[in-house]
């Protein structure tokens, strides 16, 4: 007997077709709104490298994720989740193989599935996909059967025979034949162990709602909090250049690139009546004036 | 499901340049800046790339540029274990084949419809080789002659098994010393490793340091059966449900490891991600592991 083949990690060549991506925003870790999740178009913001040697060739793995600062450039923390795309279907039917009677298989109609995600379902595509179950009474609390999936193992266009089962009943069982628009797809675990012979697994019923799922890939779920500070902008504070304007007291900090990074207003607050100093005041200005380009001031 | 975190700092993207385009003077006939003016983006982020003037960065299409925040993701794909394959009885193709298609060769060719399991049957061969004498020292009495030498005593059984195994001489004379090391006990002469030693012919080798290493010239042969009605059986190789995710990992007997020690803070836990069935408590590294 053999012992069995391992598993690995490889570097995922997803294409951008096969992934959803969905994002939430909260400005602050205290938020107390439930997570609101928005979807993202992943052909607009995920870009696959291409390999060097031969640019029409993905590199695989390696996805760069542009992220629109129309949206992305609040503070705050956006939690970004990718994962594979789904597919949402009603299951057909449920039934055997008429040549083989012990195999027992879910059926797709593929008509009912969205035209750009039909090759998805051609003989054979659907191998390795996950399918997870909705109630059948939807609306009563939580629509999705949790923690309840099934892997397909192989799919086939299949033709609908009906067989006579005598005492006036019939069922219908299926054939290949790649002319059909029913797919015929037989799911793993769909028999019962040894152990106990009539426990056969849950496929589905028919008329369920499923959600077909790609494993093309691992889900992500990228946590970004967008800061105004880091070490960089503390380090304009203690190294960069600054000037101080003796004229109208405007006290402006530079980046590194000479660039007007923040100006203050420094001034004295006095007794209206003596005249006595009482505070010195620095207080951050809105109003970016102009007129302190470093450069500019320092061009003498 | 990967989690990542990240910080970034949005100054990155914040516009910091004034250009000379928005400034205009105001009543007072001071500098100041036209706030209105579309192209004034300073403190802000916008939402096309622009230039230092404020102007859009246009592609080679003439379109506007997305402002964008590029984070470099790695996307893996991970391959769980199987499962172990399970032998089952199957029904074979009727008119079974009984002559080899033109240079059939069980290993490169797999499995093939209608193929009887004498197809895979192959003859016996031998093995030889030349080796160094190291092995001779098992086989020797315990007796020496007069000049101090060993003595070899024929048919004499050093093996530490002697009811199953024979490890011994076989024969002796001036010229060479012929010995079987680990043949069965009823079978002799058609297992073990068949060893013969020359006294007087020498092999001079240099040792994995360069230094001259020299000893008596020895050969070694070895029959083996092949693959026959003992070894060999057709069987349908299927995954049981059942045993979905239940495999054997690679066991390794080695007779020497490194351990890495308590001061690698990583050891223990290296150690453990060894470690996934309870079979394995009792075989990684020998028997490392106690509890």
């Amino acid at each position: 007997m053999a012992t069995g083949n391992y598993g690995t990690i490889r570097p995922a060549d997803v294409s951008i077709d096969d992934v959803e991506i969905y994002y939430s925003y909260t400005p602050n870790r205290e938020s107390i709104t439930n997570v609101e999740l928005f979807p993202l178009d992943p052909a607009e913001v995920l870009i696959p490298a291409n390999n060097p040697d031969n640019v029409t060739e993905i590199f695989g793995g390696l996805y760069t994720l542009k992220l629109p600062t129309s949206v992305f450039g609040t503070k705050g923390f956006y939690n970004i989740i990718i994962r594979p795309k789904q597919i949402r279907t009603t299951i057909q039917d449920c039934s055997v193989l008429v040549d083989n009677q012990d195999v027992k298989g879910i059926v797709f109609d593929i008509n009912q599935i969205p035209i750009d995600l039909q090759n998805r379902f051609e003989n054979g595509n659907l191998v390795g996909y996950r399918v997870e179950y909705l109630k059948e009474q939807l609306g009563t609390g939580q629509d999705k059967i949790q923690n309840l999936f099934r892997i397909i193992t192989s799919n086939n266009r299949s033709l609908p025979i009906t067989q006579n089962q005598g005492n006036s009943n019939a069922s219908v069982a299926y054939t290949f034949n790649d002319n059909s628009t029913s797919v015929f797809c037989t799911v793993s675990p769909s028999s019962a162990p040894a152990i106990k012979p009539n426990a056969i697994p849950f496929i589905g019923n028919p008329q369920q709602n499923v959600i077909i799922t790609n494993t093309f890939f691992d889900p992500v779920m990228l946590e970004i909090e967008m800061v105004e500070f880091d070490d960089e902008t503390l380090a304009y504070a203690l190294f960069s250049n600054q000037t101080k304007s003796l004229e109208d007291g405007i006290y402006t900090i530079y980046n590194f690139g000479n660039q007007i990074y923040r100006q203050y207003n420094l001034y004295e607050v006095k007794d209206q009546f003596t005249g006595k100093p009482l505070f010195e005041v620095r207080e951050q200005k809105f109003t970016i004036d102009p007129t302190k380009d470093f450069d500019e001031i320092t061009d003498f | 499901m990967k989690y990542i975190r990240k910080k970034i700092n949005l100054e990155n993207f914040t516009i910091r340049t004034i250009p000379k385009s928005v400034l205009i003077k105001n009543s007072e006939g001071k500098t100041v800046i036209d706030e209105n003016n579309p192209k004034y983006y300073y403190g802000r982020i916008p939402e096309y790339k622009i230039d230092n003037e404020g102007n859009f960065l246009l592609n080679s299409f003439g379109q506007k540029i997305r402002n964008t925040i590029n984070i470099d993701l790695y996307l893996t794909h991970k391959f769980d274990d199987m499962g172990i394959f399970s032998d089952n009885p199957y029904t074979p193709k009727t008119d079974t084949l009984t002559t080899k298609p033109q240079g059939f060769n069980s290993f490169t060719y797999g499995r093939l419809a209608g193929a009887p399991v004498n197809f895979y049957y192959t003859s016996p061969n031998s093995v030889s080789g030349y080796t160094d004498d190291g092995l001779l020292q098992q086989v020797k009495s315990y007796r020496k002659d007069v000049n101090g030498d060993d003595v070899y005593v024929p048919n004499l059984n050093t093996s530490d098994n002697t009811s199953n195994v024979f490890s011994g001489v076989l024969s002796e004379d001036n010229e060479k010393t012929i010995y079987k090391i680990g043949a069965n006990i009823n079978d002799i002469n058609n297992s073990g490793i068949n060893y013969t030693t020359f006294k007087n012919k020498f092999t001079k080798t240099k040792d994995e340091y360069g230094f001259d290493r020299s000893y008596k010239t020895t050969i070694f042969s070895v029959d083996n059966s092949g693959w026959n009605e003992t070894n060999v059986s057709l069987s349908a190789s299927t995954k049981k449900e059942e045993y979905l995710g239940v495999v054997f990992k690679p066991e390794v007997d080695s007779a020497v490891f490194i351990n890495r020690g308590i001061a690698d803070i990583f050891e223990r836990h290296a150690l453990l991600s060894e470690i996934k069935t309870t079979n394995d408590i009792d075989t990684n590294r020998g028997g490392f592991i106690r509890i």
